[in-house]
């Protein structure tokens, strides 16, 4: 085969290139090494330096107006019973959390949670593969240029959205549940503006959109006309109450009581849809 | 080492001198004799590299400094570090705010983390842009991928272990996009909760993977990226005037008149004159 013959060739002159005109690692290449080192040894240390001392003790440090540069130390310690606890991945896993936001639950969503990342890996480790020809000056290799910037700027736009994704506040929502019910037509059914409120406060319009409100996230759908789906009261308990069993592994089982279930059930019954 | 000392100079050691010389080297001979690793490492030292390697290329030892800062740190960290849901909230507290400097090495511990992530993407930008993966080097560009794999394992595993609001909810959901994967994904979440909640097997769990497992993959796998590094050589910049950069063939052979290595060679660099009709 000429190809991998002129391969062996061209290696073998870079191995004898290197032994007649290369410089030794030590001291040369080393000293770079080093400096680069000592680098990101004091980058490290800086960047714990400034989040200790721009933090405080109390987990609550860095809410509203005394900001800390690099977040707070810790949160509250976890709380299963939480509703209203909106989760975030550490940053580099952003540009993932956006994209579930991208992807609607339940027909599309494996491709934002699995498929892209997937086909992404695949991508990578068949590069050598994919791209066999030995030229590796940028100018002639304008393909592996324009993915390369591609590939970054989507990484990049996405982390930045992940990044600057707003939540709404609780008590955000919870001003616009009483349009909501006039909306919706559930102004006198009690359990159901119960359930609106409750729907609100806890954190579920960080995934799920309702009537504008809210951003849509891990592929969660709208609920704007969910009971124009005819589904029983119990359906809706039961479902909220553990997800998983209908095969829902993505919503994260909440420890609302009997009762709340009740009245987010009757929240979801009675919203057929805007008026 | 000590075989090959000229005694040409005159100057005559003094037998005490000498004798203290040699019971220096000693030691250095005997693990030599017996391992052969002196020789083994003055071959790391001493290996050639392109005269033209550029600073970009520091990236690569700078993320495996940045690992080994996490190494180091989280030794210091399991120390201290309780993993169970009872305690574990409160031994980062204690670690964050009691243990003399455990703000620092925590500290250090977190960020370093995402200078590792980072300093692993810049280091593959770098191979990319460089062409350095392709032929001989595509197995060390895998190794390189699963490397970033496990580094990023190492993120998600260790982000729970705080066990604060935003490491449990987090997680949860970590684990539930795992477990929307098509056959396997439901097996992979149970296998990451060790059980139907998150909790204490949880907490264990992770904690295992995260300071056994993956790291222990990933010290294998630094291993044979940096073996296969001295094994096959480092790359120069694709636009170097060396002859070390230009892994196409030319037809004039390269000029190795007497020229030191590292320095300016403008004879070699006119014979060398790449017109890229050989790519």
């Amino acid at each position: 085969m000429a190809a991998l013959d002129e391969r062996r060739a061209g290696f073998q002159k870079y191995k004898d290139d290197v032994k007649n005109r290369g410089k030794p690692f030590f001291p040369y290449a080393m000293f770079h090494d080093t400096v680069m080192s000592l680098v990101v040894v004091c980058v490290i240390i800086g960047l714990a330096c400034v989040w200790y001392f721009t933090s405080g003790e109390n987990p609550d440090t860095c809410g509203g107006k005394d900001s800390c540069l690099l977040g707070p130390r810790y949160s509250e310690p976890a709380d299963p019973g939480t509703t209203n606890f909106v989760p975030r991945p550490d940053w580099y896993f952003y540009f993932l959390f956006y994209l579930l936001r991208i992807f609607k639950w339940p027909n599309s969503v494996i491709l934002g949670t699995v498929g892209i990342p997937t086909i992404l890996l695949i991508i990578l480790i068949a590069l050598p593969f994919l791209d066999t020809r030995l030229e590796r000056r940028l100018w002639r290799r304008p393909v592996a240029v324009i993915a390369a910037v591609l590939v970054v700027l989507s990484m990049g736009v996405l982390t930045y959205r992940g990044a600057t994704a707003k939540e709404a506040l609780a008590a955000e929502v919870k001003a616009a549940v009483p349009r909501w019910a006039a909306r919706q037509g559930f102004t006198d059914n009690k359990d159901a503006v119960a359930g609106a409120n409750l729907f609100a406060v806890s954190g579920c319009t960080s995934c799920h959109t309702y009537l504008g409100t809210g951003s849509s996230n891990q592929g969660a759908p709208d609920l704007s006309a969910e009971g124009a789906k005819g589904k029983p009261k119990t359906f809706y308990h039961d479902y909220i109450r553990d997800p998983s069993k209908f095969g829902n592994n993505v919503m994260p089982k909440f420890g609302f009581s009997d009762e709340q279930l009740n009245q987010l059930a009757a929240f979801l019954t009675s919203s057929k849809g805007p008026k | 080492m000590a075989t090959a000392t000229p005694t040409t100079r005159p100057p005559k050691k003094s037998a005490r001198r000498q004798k203290v010389e040699s019971a220096l080297i000693y030691p250095v001979d005997w693990l030599e004799e017996r391992s052969g690793l002196v020789g083994g490492i003055k071959y790391f030292l001493f290996r050639k590299v392109p005269a033209d390697t550029n600073w970009m290329q520091t990236l690569g030892s700078a993320t495996l400094t940045a690992f080994i800062v996490q190494a180091v740190t989280g030794v210091i960290l399991a120390m201290y570090y309780q993993p169970h849901p009872d305690t574990a909230y409160q031994s980062i507290q204690h670690i964050t705010n009691d243990v003399t400097l455990g703000w620092l090495v925590r500290g250090m511990h977190r960020w370093g983390a995402s200078v590792f992530i980072i300093l692993m993407f810049f280091h593959m930008a770098r191979v990319f842009l460089f062409g350095a993966y392709k032929y001989p080097r595509e197995l060390n560009w895998i190794v390189g991928v699963m490397l970033l794999a496990l580094g990023m394992l190492e993120g998600f595993t260790g982000y729970l272990l705080p066990w604060d609001q935003t490491a449990y909810w987090a997680t949860i959901v970590g684990i539930n996009i795992n477990g929307t994967a098509p056959v396997l994904g439901p097996f992979i979440a149970q296998f990451l909760r060790g059980g139907a909640e998150i909790g204490t097997d949880t907490l264990s769990r992770f904690y295992s993977l995260h300071m056994l497992l993956i790291p222990g993959g990933i010290i294998g796998l630094i291993t044979l990226h940096l073996y296969l590094v001295v094994r096959l050589g480092v790359t120069s910049p694709p636009w170097s005037k060396e002859a070390a950069g230009a892994t196409w063939v030319d037809d004039e052979p390269p000029s190795t008149n007497g020229h030191r290595a590292g320095l300016t060679r403008p004879a070699a660099r006119a014979s060398l004159r790449r017109d890229g009709s050989g790519s």
